[in-house]
């Protein structure tokens, strides 16, 4: 059922988003002739639209960012907690997996968004070669790092990929979370839940800045101090990933919670 | 055919009574098959269960049966529906009789009237039709 | 085993009393008419049948199952409002329907939809707004389910709709489910029920047949509605 869920999610959310990407390359080939031809040709029609053509890959790429995200939010938002959370909510799927397709479709729409803006500024430079020569320059760096440190290094891709999951998770689950508990009362359902997105920002700060400070104790520094092991180059970066992926999840874990108990037991549709 | 109830009594027992009048009226015609439970029920906007117990009834009566597989079919027997009309007459005949006699006519006098209406009424028709010739 | 079924149940929004003490059962193949004056509990009694509330306490099933996943496969349910996405289209909810609801019988809703003239390329946005909702009746009344829940189906529409949504919904139904009917619009369902059940500030006050109603008091469910809601 999560493979059917996200499937219409993919449908509601990719006939905004397709386009915007049309929009975004289409610009950056704009701007790619721009730099090219026109900006230089000295005739004022052109140089004009060359730069017209030039703010509006600057635009494109605001808008894709911005919708995309904002489109994480709307679709919570709306498809779960106003009129359409009456169908949602009575489907035979779980609220598991009600929570689970948004995120992971939103979190897909972050890494499209990410690859299509990175592919539009390679096009507006000047030609094929230089995304050819991105990729492979990627490839030789991989390689390199590979045989230097004997290490796998699209080892580290992978797990920069999960971590980058994981927080684009533990990002919407905190929104999530937010309008979740929000939405449970019975007005002021907006304001509320931009209120509980700054509480819980402030109470993750709050918590994050105790554990530092519990790190920053002479007993701690002891410990560490004592420690006998030692990390060195692949290593290290794997670990600090690692730590960082479970901090982030952690993170996302506790919203993940205030969610799923809000939307279970505290739903509050008008 | 048109379904119309009033407010004072079981739907069923309505429900009964115009497929009768359907059935003496010719709506529905002497051994043919009655259309589906459901299909009536549509027809009339009525609960199906509703249109079965008076369908039922009416089976009891033995104005219409069943086979099996084939659905429910009107009675064949003339006879018979022809005493259902004369009972639709009747009670409608009594109903008139009561409201006159309400209104303080005596019988003598409601037949007097009934002739004097009959006669003024085929006039009308003999008129209007000569007119239309 | 009973299509729908409530224990002593409660609801309590913060002080106020939704419902008291309701406990009440509904066979297969009856369609019942929960009636009551706005704000009778009505909408919370189905609502807590869809799992979309949590009662206060007592219980709640259908055909035995606890509202949640498990039951949503044998509910239809029509809520008071429109929920069905006004971004898709026609065939696109048709899609939705069939893909989340094994008992949805495609070719039925898409004759429905095609005998009123909508198409399936249709947006719902597009649609009028007592179009969508029969399209909307149109998708629950596909399903083969085992009850059939429809909050205020007739709510707010004029007499020719009023009518198709009848005729729809007893066209349509599945004869072993229980259809229960959420009205304040006696009149016009009265027809259509079995059996009446009359909601007053959160209580069960009546519980009897049409039939019974019309045949001992002599009066049709509406006039005797009249009668006990009488300000």
């Amino acid at each position: 059922m999560l493979r059917k869920l996200m499937k219409h999610e993919f449908r509601a959310t990719a006939r905004v988003m397709g386009p915007l990407y049309l929009v975004l390359i289409i610009t950056a080939l704009g701007t790619n002739l721009s730099v090219r031809g026109m900006a230089d040709s000295g005739n004022l029609f052109l140089n004009l639209l060359g730069a017209m053509v030039a703010v509006a890959f600057t635009v494109a790429i605001l808008g894709v960012c911005l919708m995309s995200f904002a489109l994480m939010i709307q679709r919570f938002h709306h498809n779960l907690l106003r009129d359409e959370g009456y169908l949602m909510f009575t489907l035979p799927v779980s609220v598991h997996q009600q929570v689970w397709s948004k995120i992971i479709v939103s979190a897909v729409w972050f890494f499209l968004t990410g690859a299509a803006v990175m592919l539009s500024l390679m096009m507006i430079s000047l030609d094929v070669g230089v995304i050819q020569g991105f990729f492979r320059g990627l490839r030789a760096f991989f390689q390199a790092i590979t045989a230097y440190y004997a290490l796998n290094g699209t080892a580290i891709l992978l797990e920069l990929l999960v971590l980058f999951f994981v927080g684009c998770a533990a990002l919407c689950l905190q929104f999530y979370a937010a309008m979740a508990v929000g939405n449970s009362f019975a007005n002021h359902k907006t304001a509320l839940s931009v209120v509980f997105f700054f509480v819980f920002q402030f109470a993750t700060q709050f918590i994050s800045s105790l554990l530092l400070s519990g790190l920053d104790t002479p007993g701690m520094a002891q410990f560490l101090a004592n420690l006998d092991f030692q990390l060195r180059g692949m290593a290290a970066i794997h670990a600090g990933i690692a730590l960082m992926t479970l901090l982030t999840a952690i993170d996302g874990a506790v919203f993940y919670v205030i969610t799923v108990y809000f939307l279970k037991n505290r739903l509050n549709l008008e | 055919m048109k379904w119309e109830f009033s407010n004072d009594a079981p739907i069923y027992t309505q429900l009964v009574g115009q497929i009768k009048m359907g059935i003496v009226s010719g709506s529905f015609p002497t051994g043919e098959r009655l259309p589906s439970v459901r299909d009536l029920a549509t027809e009339a906007g009525v609960n199906p269960n509703t249109m079965q117990r008076a369908l039922t009834e009416l089976e009891r009566d033995g104005l219409v049966y069943s086979q099996r597989t084939a659905g429910r079919f009107v009675t064949e027997d003339q006879a018979m529906i022809n005493q259902v009309k004369k009972d639709l007459a009747r009670g409608h005949i009594q109903a008139f009789m009561q409201a006159m006699t309400l209104l303080g006519y005596t019988r003598e006098e409601i037949i007097a009237l009934l002739e004097q209406q009959g006669q003024e009424q085929k006039k009308g028709e003999d008129e209007h039709g000569s007119t239309a010739l | 085993m009973e299509a729908l079924r409530c224990d002593g149940l409660c609801k309590q929004y913060g002080k106020i009393e939704a419902l008291s003490d309701v406990s009440l059962q509904i066979e297969p193949g009856r369609i019942v008419g929960l009636l009551g004056p706005n704000g009778s509990g009505k909408t919370t009694l189905i609502k807590l049948a869809n799992g979309l509330l949590t009662p206060t306490s007592g219980a709640i099933s259908i055909c035995g199952v606890a509202p949640g996943k498990d039951s949503h496969r044998l509910v239809s349910y029509l809520p008071e409002r429109t929920a069905i996405p006004t971004w898709m289209s026609a065939g696109q909810l048709l899609d939705f329907y069939g893909d989340f609801y094994e008992d949805f019988r495609r070719s039925a809703a898409e004759e429905m939809l095609s005998h009123l003239g909508i198409p399936l390329t249709q947006r719902i946005k597009q649609m009028s707004k007592g179009t969508r909702e029969k399209a909307q009746l149109i998708m629950v009344m596909s399903r083969a389910a085992k009850l059939y829940l429809l909050d205020e189906p007739i709510g707010g529409v004029d007499p020719a709709t009023r009518d198709y949504i009848l005729s729809t919904i007893i066209g349509n139904y599945n004869p072993e489910a229980a259809v229960v009917i959420s009205t304040h619009l006696i009149a016009d369902v009265e027809k259509v029920l079995d059996d009446v059940v009359f909601l007053d500030r959160g209580r069960v006050v009546l519980r009897s047949s049409v039939d019974e109603i019309r045949e001992e008091k002599g009066m049709s469910v509406d006039a005797l509605f009249r009668e006990v809601f009488k300000c």
